[in-house]
């Protein structure tokens, strides 16, 4: 019983943390459903466990879930009030409590604003908030029974016929709907279509990973492959703008995924700088190709006696010297760092991240300084724009196709490296540099091809992204975009190519449908991570070899979920 | 081996091109410029101040990765929630009126201001390891790691959310708002006290962890968690205890910082944060002492560098980041590191 209190403490803590963000004033009038929900949502995911181990019965269920929606309804009840007095009162909360403003407390008891300030809500409006939390409680614990002796415990390992069938043409329907809503007069969804079209967007294509997953190898595994890629590649002529620009930085991120991945998930070296290859990649592309381009560049060429207005190379002829000038990078960064392990390296290539940075800011001459360099030319196709030769493909959809190709040319090389003789070598260094070395591997030669070819992907994501911008500044390039790399492939996966592109789904992707809450964006994701690192650290699709090492050592240790269920006790 | 021997004698020489570099850039351009000897005194005391505050976060990141072997990437965030708390105890201090008391009376207040600010802190800094990082204490290396990254963000950004985006001031009380004026050389009263209080209080750290019992459990459990368990020692119980520790020297580092900086924002502990990780490193990670001498040195170098070798001052965390780069090369575990990093890492 004193645990389940506990929780419930827990539960409330919750439920003040989301008034504090100001979460009610968001939601209105459907504050004490979604509360309720989440709530629920709670209970279920705290009784789950003990009420498996310990064969709780359906009455116990419900009694810890009402006490632990009692405790959080009648806590939150007396929280609201103290805050309803103080606003009463007149007196202004905001200047500590952002939030906690009258409109927030309202949609809280579901009462218009006013009553809040002159004082006078009912006791009844505190009574149903409370009755609501303590029902959602119930029904967490009855959700929790009807999970466990309905349908999922006997089905458990029972083969249902259809479902594989249904894996497999699930994002080709999708892809379909999605064709159907671009159709002209098609006014399904009204305003929301164009999210709604977006979201759906990344189901077709996170499914279609599920889809490839579930087909037998072989044949029918060639057959359905090919025919997402053709659908895939069709998408950039059927999304409009927007979509396609939050499509086409997802597909940039898997580029830069892939070659993080290398460096990270194959080699076992943490590098937390990886932004730096990405800003070279972008910024040796917009010297090449703006007109706009560095005073220091424009004199170079002018004293050549060519016009810096005129690119200098296109898009394609770019591309060899974006990987290359990054590849270089990479070296230079992995030469000193050869002899450093595990956490001494994190710190070096975040400190060489920040060093690319903060050149690019403080070089004026050569980089124009936080006033970025304008006008970067756009990638053609033999010299013609391809907006030119068809009006169903904006500029933003073929940075979306170039995305696309570029993955799947960056994927295949990380595919045959992964399989190759320096791919196992990589593996063999990652779990242990001594006995690799004893082995007959060439340390040195291994991490710095590693740091080389990771180097490259990311030149040649960051050429792109310079493209698809226009624009760039050395803010494009902050810690955080590392952050985000290496967050998406540990979400998706470490060392699993389908990890990686759900991961950027997930990661770049979801986060713009949620453009409307946005300022709940870095919260959310910020509490995904550290969930998902506790729930599940081997990420959403692993690669088999990784599971296995997560799994086994969780075999040793039964206790863990014990643990996770005594929060509250510290 | 001989390639060995190569390599070593090629990193011996680039390490003696370097240092031939800087002192021909220092002896050229810095001596050159003939600043006056009183600049390079503020200068240098600017260094020690800026160096005392990394000292105080520094060991909180060495205190927890000496015993876990975990960066604890959201420890900045740690002090700026010190930071945060001290605020507010300000603003509760100030309407009481105790801020233009007697000396006495602002003594004591700006002590229940600090103390505020580590309690603030250390309540976090435990929340986080009972939440965040002991449900992964068997994971792989990286979990953790990634775990911290998003408390990082998730403290920051619900800061943010919850206390709102204008910046909070500090409101120096009269009593610490002024300096010692000695020739041209100008000492705030704030910068003394932070260099005297991270001093004092490093002390204090030095002599809870070799003199005391706790002290002992911790070292013993940094050493090897599993036989201190076997000789009796609650490990979950000294992890806590240094989480306790290192927060509250974060959140006395956040208040000091909030009283010389005289604002405090969402984001205001993750650069010192960084730069107090790199102190450690620079150190010696894992190692007390080092975390202590590596912060003072990088206090010194972001102050007195950029002008030593006559660059402009944007460029001082390039100067800091690039000895981290160099003294790496040369010593792969730090100034003071030793050799049972290279076991564990």
């Amino acid at each position: 019983m004193r645990k389940t209190f506990n929780i419930g403490l827990i539960a409330f803590a919750i439920l003040t943390y989301l008034t504090l963000i100001g979460l009610p004033t968001r939601l209105a009038g459907a504050t004490q459903p979604v509360l309720a929900v989440l709530l629920a949502l709670f209970v279920y995911a705290v009784l789950r466990g003990p009420a498996r181990e310990t064969g709780m019965g359906l009455g116990q269920l419900l009694q810890h879930g009402l006490l632990i929606g009692l405790v959080a309804g009648l806590l939150l009840v007396v929280e609201v009030g103290f805050f309803n007095s103080l606003l009463g009162d007149g007196v202004k909360i905001q200047p500590v409590f952002d939030q906690i403003v009258p409109l927030n407390m309202a949609a809280m008891l579901n009462v218009r604003a006013g009553t809040v300030l002159n004082g006078e809500v009912s006791p009844i409006a505190y009574a149903i908030l409370a009755l609501y939390l303590a029902l959602a409680g119930v029904a967490g614990g009855l959700l929790v029974h009807f999970t466990r002796s309905g349908a999922a415990g006997s089905m458990r390992g029972v083969h249902i016929p259809g479902t594989r069938w249904f894996t497999i043409l699930l994002p080709f329907a999708l892809f379909a709907f999605i064709y159907y809503l671009g159709l002209d007069g098609v006014t399904t969804f009204g305003n929301d279509k164009n999210i709604i079209r977006l979201l759906l967007v990344l189901m077709a294509t996170g499914s279609g990973l599920f889809a490839l997953r579930a087909a037998h190898a072989g044949l029918e595994q060639l057959i359905i492959g090919a025919l997402l890629a053709v659908v895939l590649l069709c998408l950039p002529f059927v999304l409009n703008q927007f979509q396609n620009s939050v499509m086409n930085i997802v597909f940039i991120f898997v580029m830069m995924g892939l070659g993080l991945n290398i460096v990270v998930g194959y080699a076992g070296l943490l590098d937390l700088g990886y932004v730096a290859f990405f800003a070279i990649g972008a910024y040796v592309y917009a010297f090449v190709s703006a007109p706009f381009s560095s005073p220091y560049i424009s004199a170079l060429l002018t004293g050549m006696g060519i016009s810096p207005q005129s690119p200098l190379l296109g898009y394609w002829s770019a591309i060899p010297l974006a990987m290359l000038t990054a590849a270089i990078g990479g070296v230079l960064l992995g030469i000193p760092v050869l002899r450093l392990r595990g956490d001494y390296l994190a710190i070096v290539t975040l400190g060489f991240g920040e060093i690319i940075r903060l050149f690019m800011l403080n070089l004026g001459d050569l980089t124009n300084g936080p006033r970025g360099l304008l006008q970067i030319a756009q990638p053609t196709l033999f010299g013609v724009a391809p907006a030119a030769l068809t009006t169903h493909l904006d500029a933003q959809g073929w940075i979306f196709l170039l995305a696309i190709l570029g993955s799947a040319v960056v994927a295949f090389v990380a595919i045959r490296l992964n399989d190759s003789r320096l791919g196992r070598a990589w593996v063999a260094m990652r779990e242990d540099e001594d006995v690799a070395q004893a082995t007959g591997i060439h340390l040195v030669q291994t991490k710095l091809l590693a740091f080389a070819i990771g180097a490259t992907f990311a030149g040649l994501a960051g050429q792109l992204y310079a493209a698809r911008q226009v624009n760039i500044f050395p803010e494009n390039f902050s810690l955080f975009v590392s952050i985000d790399a290496l967050a998406l492939i540990i979400v998706g996966g470490m060392g699993s190519i389908p990890g990686v592109v759900l991961g950027a789904l997930a990661l770049k992707g979801l986060p713009e449908v949620l453009r409307g809450v946005d300022e709940y964006r870095i919260v959310t994701f910020a509490v995904l991570l550290i969930v998902m690192m506790i729930v599940r650290p081997e990420g959403i699709l692993p690669s088999a070899r990784r599971r296995r090492e997560l799994h086994s050592e969780d075999a040793e240790l039964p206790v863990d979920e014990d643990e996770q269920l005594e929060g509250g006790h510290a | 081996m001989e390639k060995q021997a190569l390599s070593k004698l090629f990193i011996r020489l680039f390490g003696v091109v370097v240092i031939a570099l800087v002192v021909w850039r220092v002896v050229t351009v810095g001596i050159a410029e003939g600043y006056p000897t009183s600049f390079w005194i503020s200068q240098g005391i600017n260094g020690l101040v800026l160096g005392g505050v990394y000292a105080l976060v520094a060991l909180g990141y060495t205190l927890v990765y000496g015993i876990l072997f975990m960066i604890n990437f959201a420890h900045g965030e740690v002090m700026m929630i010190g930071g945060i708390t001290g605020f507010f105890a300000l603003q509760f201090a100030a309407a009481q009126g105790w801020m233009e008391g007697s000396t006495a009376v602002v003594v004591a207040a700006l002590l229940f201001i600090l103390i505020m600010g580590m309690l603030g802190s250390v309540v976090t800094g435990v929340t986080l390891e009972r939440l965040a990082y002991r449900p992964l204490r068997r994971a792989p290396r990286l979990v953790p790691l990634i775990s911290a990254i998003g408390a990082s963000l998730f403290l920051q950004y619900s800061v943010l959310l919850i206390f709102g985006v204008s910046p909070h001031s500090y409101r120096k009380p009269d009593l610490i708002s002024g300096g010692i004026r000695t020739g041209d050389v100008f000492i705030p009263y704030t910068g003394l006290i932070i260099f005297f209080a991270s001093v004092f209080l490093m002390l204090g750290l030095y002599l809870i962890i070799q003199r005391t019992k706790l002290g002992r459990a911790m070292r013993a459990v940094a050493e090897d968690k599993d036989t201190a368990a076997l000789m009796g020692v609650n490990v979950d119980a000294v992890i806590v205890a240094t989480f306790v520790l290192g927060s509250a020297l974060a959140g006395a580092a956040g208040v000091m910082l909030g009283f010389h900086n005289t604002v405090v924002k969402f984001n205001s502990g993750f650069i010192p944060g960084l730069k107090a990780f790199t102190a450690a490193v620079l150190g010696g990670i894992g190692n007390i002492p080092g975390a202590m001498f590596g912060s003072l040195i990088l206090g010194m170098i972001e102050a007195l560098g950029p002008s030593a070798l006559g660059i402009p001052t944007e460029y001082k965390d390039i100067i800091a980041f690039s000895v981290l780069v160099l003294i790496l090369i040369f010593r792969p575990s730090g100034i003071f590191g030793e050799i049972l990093s290279e076991k564990k890492a």
